[in-house]
């Protein structure tokens, strides 16, 4: 009996030490933690830390990966009991919450000292506008940027002896080629599956419709260019050559194309890379293509892709706001921009270093056509978002997945198009 | 001598106090504190990042007038309704097998106590690769295209299934060692008397068990009404089908932490915690009509 | 005549008992070769159709992918340690709570009692905010201290141990007494020593579902080098998405030591476990 009260009290004093342990090392450097939440990018943040601390012993940082549905919850929670990380990561969805409730500092003054008109000189007005809050000011460094793109499978275009798309292609082509591979081969064509950003967004724009008119104000669920779209791009569904939404719920499109049932998808330029490392064995089977246009646009060309970027931000309130600002600068410097790119994480901000990222998907034995997703930064369109979206998107897609059961969709476009503009005249 | 008395007894007390200190402690500022927020948010309007305006029942008004409200509590009782009495059946079933002179019962047992040390992230990962309607094993052996979590008629007998099997091992056990206790000579007299095995099931093994038949139906019942880990790792909420399967505690999750409306879904809870009490409370005065307790 | 009809009945019930057992048996174990039979496959071998039973080949690539995204050392010593203080902290304040509950005289122990009962009939869920802001006030985020924060009390075991101390009867506690000893030595000495079978219980059901939890640390520890089993493969899912082979690798590898465990002591676990559920 002694012996096991010992071994209790034992463990509880380990316990103890643990718990002290984590207070604080004290070897008078400044820890930094810093929160993103793709595990893929993990090593390209690593090394742009690496090279700021290889700068400034004095500092550490630490990255930190929590996935992307408990990010959100954790970083609110850390914020209103002022306990954030560091340095994190900021997604268009979320900084005009933060920024707008005053939880992130203003880093509008960041280069003062450096350059001015840093900003303007050196990032696109969209990387700016994603990184910025209802007033105007940045409240974020800009990361990265990225577009939407088309992918495909080759050999099922060699097999139905259809030629691999290309920036002359429109929807019509789409739908044919789907057709002609799911005659040929048995296997899915264009797999449109509900989703915002990867999905009807870009047909909308497209077409010349809109989400949020330019004052990002009003919704545009109800304008017929809009409406026409998505109609379009929900009924694509109807076809045999793609699978329904049911199929999706359960096999993700990636999925799908990567285990060769499917033909295309839409992919974000973000997780290109990740797809090449983990289908080794189907690199040189696939490629990418800018996104189809619509042939018969309302307004403009017919072309458009959706552009977001991520952005560094921190805390207003955080501890370490000066040396935190100093690393936040290194991050969206020339240098810290390059290492980003050339690690592959994504397409750095900075202008005129997107190609980059190019070398890290040198390393394969079949180099993508990644100029593509260069190329289309200039039919890009900003990332649609305003402050009360936050609000509304999840009745938005509650209502799109009752389309996909048959709901009504003017009805719905409708209700969608209420609800949107009931945080308007509410505010 | 009564002095004495009652310095032993302030002493006991004084222990008292002192070897539950650290649950109590620990109960109120981990749990019972956050309960006390949340009711007291459940009639608050959340602002944004901890800040709160009192607004009343509104919570509650916009609740009960919300029909996806009413479907995730039917949802819930639907649940109770598949996994408690099926499964108290069939591990019942399990238990008395098991109770029967046959060899390898220790294997027999192992088995079936397996998904017990299984995390529920494993096991319903496994279940919807078994479920899938397209490459699922169980679609291609029945040669049927049924959408086992796509399919709202079908999805919450899905997740039922999957709640049976994780848990019928652990409840078989339990019963198995009220099985257990049963006196051999009960049943020698009774089959002397030429009663059939149907009959002695309801005279002697029902009876008999009921007090552990009880105790495992509240254990199973409480956690129904909770029933959130399985639902969510089953089914996400792009599914098409989220709406048949989405029990109480789905929505406070999606309407808290997704949606960041915390006072409604505070009032998710308040109410989920209600039924908890309503049904404890009818399960005590039930029990006295069908539990044996003179064992 | 009657003798004989009577052994074919009980022969007859004997192999209907088997088939039942043997089929219910199948049932239960089939997801599992199923995942094993899955994590050696292709991906595209695991979307064939019709479906292809035995992988064409053993191979472990998806464990290599697996291994190559998650820690699984870091994991598996992450998950022990947890379990470790969990079950320490469990065992150590119920033992002592159950016993003052069950066998000494204080004001205000039905309300005390009472708390214990209303925290076993709320959802764990909505702890997960407030629980989370203490850990970060006290700048405890991704420690093994975070992972074990929510577990330091536990209500069952409290619960548990309290019937477990009922049942001994209160002369030996009166005996100790007139010893000499007080009421911690009585506890302590004489008490304690006597609930074994229930505390390896408790050991037993405080470890199970320690391991399974995982809202807690998948909000609580985001280091990828501070994760536990359960969390480390819902990222995992998160980065592979329906990759399923891949998925069942990992799985397997997650569930491994679990299992191992469980048949080495399986009749300990499964005999605690049945002793949780007693009146």
């Amino acid at each position: 009996m002694k012996r096991i009260s010992r071994v209790i009290a034992a463990a509880l004093t380990l316990a103890l030490l643990l718990a002290l342990a984590g207070c604080g090392a004290s070897d008078g450097k400044t820890h930094l933690t810093f929160q993103i939440w793709d595990v893929n990018q993990r090593d390209g943040m690593q090394a742009m830390c690496d090279a700021y601390t290889a700068q400034h012993p004095d500092v550490e940082i630490e990255v930190q990966v929590t996935s992307w549905s408990e990010y959100w919850t954790k970083l609110e929670a850390a914020g209103e009991s002022n306990t954030m990380p560091d340095i994190f990561w900021m997604h268009t969805d979320q900084i005009l919450y933060y920024a707008d409730f005053g939880i992130l500092a203003d880093l509008t003054d960041l280069y003062d000292g450096v350059e001015p008109d840093y900003y303007t000189t050196h990032f696109s007005d969209v990387s700016i506008g994603n990184a910025s809050g209802s007033d105007g000011r940045l409240y974020g460094v800009p990361k990265d940027k990225d577009n939407v793109v088309l992918v495909y499978n080759k050999e099922m275009f060699d097999a139905a002896k259809v030629p691999y798309p290309d920036e002359s292609w429109t929807w019509d082509d789409l739908t044919a080629a789907s057709q002609a591979i799911y005659n040929a081969t048995g296997k899915y064509g264009y797999m449109a599956y509900s989703d915002e950003q990867l999905g009807y967004w870009n047909f909308v724009y497209q077409k010349g419709g809109y989400i949020l008119d330019e004052n990002n104000v009003y919704a545009g669920y109800t304008q017929p260019a809009t409406m026409e779209a998505i109609r379009f791009y929900v009924d694509l569904q109807k076809n045999d050559w793609c699978p329904t939404q049911t199929y999706f719920a359960e096999t993700s499109p990636g999925t799908a194309f990567f285990s060769e049932v499917g033909s295309m998808f839409f992919e974000g330029s973000w997780n290109l890379l990740s797809e090449l490392q983990n289908y080794p064995d189907m690199v040189g089977k696939w490629d990418i293509a800018p996104l189809p246009a619509c042939p018969d646009p309302v307004e403009g060309d017919g072309r458009a892709t959706i552009s977001n970027g991520l952005c560094y931000a921190t805390a207003a309130a955080g501890k370490n706001l000066e040396v935190v600002k100093d690393v936040l600068r290194f991050f969206g410097s020339e240098e810290g921009q390059r290492i980003q790119g050339e690690s592959g994480a994504a397409i750095p901000a900075y202008l005129g270093l997107e190609d980059s990222w190019t070398v890290s998907f040198k390393q394969f034995d079949y180099l993508i056509d990644v100029d593509v997703c260069y190329d289309q930064f200039e039919t890009c369109v900003k990332y649609i978002n305003n402050a009360s979206r936050r609000k509304w998107k999840s009745t938005v897609a509650d209502q799109m997945v009752k389309v996909y059961n048959g709901a009504d969709l003017d009805e719905s476009l409708a209700y969608m198009q209420q609800i949107a503009d009931s945080y308007v005249t509410a505010e | 001598m009564n002095n004495k008395l009652s310095k032993a007894a302030r002493q006991e007390e004084n222990w008292g106090w002192l070897m539950v200190a650290p649950t109590i402690i620990g109960l109120l500022v981990l749990n019972l504190w956050p309960f006390v927020q949340t009711v007291y948010t459940s009639f608050c309007e959340h602002l944004g990042f901890g800040h709160y305006k009192f607004i009343g029942l509104d919570n509650f008004v916009r609740m009960f007038q919300n029909a996806e409200f009413w479907r995730a509590t039917w949802n819930t009782i639907l649940f109770c309704i598949l996994t408690v009495p099926v499964g108290l059946f069939l591990s019942l079933l399990v238990a008395m097998l098991l109770n029967a002179k046959i060899k390898f019962k220790g294997g027999f047992r192992t088995i079936f106590f397996l998904p017990m040390v299984c995390a529920p992230a494993a096991v319903t990962m496994v279940w919807r690769w078994i479920f899938n309607t397209e490459y699922g094993i169980l679609n291609q052996a029945l040669g049927a295209k049924i959408g086992w979590v796509t399919d709202p008629k079908f999805v919450m007998i899905s997740c039922a299934i999957v709640a049976i099997w994780s848990n019928i091992g652990y409840d078989a056990v339990l019963l198995l060692a009220g099985l257990q206790n049963i006196p051999k000579t009960l049943y020698e007299a009774n089959s002397i008397d030429g009663a059939g095995k149907v009959k002695q099931f309801f005279t002697i093994t029902l009876p008999m068990v009921s007090p552990t038949l009880f105790v495992v139906m509240i254990m199973r019942l409480m956690s129904a009404v909770k029933v959130y880990d399985l639902i969510y790792m089953m089914v996400e909420d792009t599914n098409p089908a989220v709406t048949s399967v989405q029990s109480l505690m789905y929505l406070f999750y999606r309407s808290s932490f997704v949606a960041g409306e915390r006072g409604y879904g505070s009032a998710i809870v308040i109410w989920t915690v209600l039924l908890i009490g309503l049904v404890t409370v009818i399960q005590f005065y039930g029990q006295k009509k069908w539990v044996n307790y003179d064992v | 005549m009657k003798k004989t009809s009577l052994e074919t009945a009980r022969r007859r019930n004997t192999a209907l008992t088997y088939f039942f057992l043997i089929l219910g048996a199948v049932i239960m174990i089939f997801p599992f070769v199923w995942m094993i039979l899955t994590s050696s496959k292709t991906v595209t071998e695991s979307m064939a159709i019709p479906p292809t039973i035995l992988p064409a080949q053993i191979m472990l690539d998806n464990f290599v992918d697996a291994v190559k995204s998650l820690p699984f050392a870091k994991l598996y010593i992450n998950t022990g340690l947890m379990i470790l203080f969990r079950v320490l902290c469990a065992v150590a304040f119920s033992s002592m709570a159950g016993y003052a509950f069950a066998k000494l005289n204080f004001r205000g122990k039905g309300l005390l009692f009472g708390i214990v009962l209303v925290q076993m009939s709320l959802p764990s869920q909505i702890f997960i905010i407030p629980q989370y802001q203490m850990v970060a006030k006290l700048g405890m985020a991704n420690t093994i201290f975070a992972l074990v924060f929510p577990g330091i009390v536990s209500a069952f075991g409290v619960f548990f141990l309290r019937q477990t101390y009922m049942g001994i009867p209160n002369e030996v506690g009166e005996a100790a007494y007139l010893d000499g000893c007080n009421q911690w030595q009585t506890f302590y000495k004489v008490m304690f020593p006597l609930t074994g079978t229930s505390v390896a219980a408790l050991t037993i059901f405080t470890a199970v579902f320690a391991y399974s939890d995982l809202m807690w640390p998948l909000v609580v520890n985001s280091d990828l080098n501070m994760m536990t089993l359960s969390s480390g493969l819902a990222t995992l899912r998160g980065q592979f998405s329906t990759n399923f082979p891949v998925l069942m690798a990992g799985s397997l590898l997650a569930m491994l030591p679990m299992v191992v465990l469980y048949l080495i002591f399986q009749r300990q676990f499964i005999e605690g476990i049945a002793s949780t559920g007693g009146k």
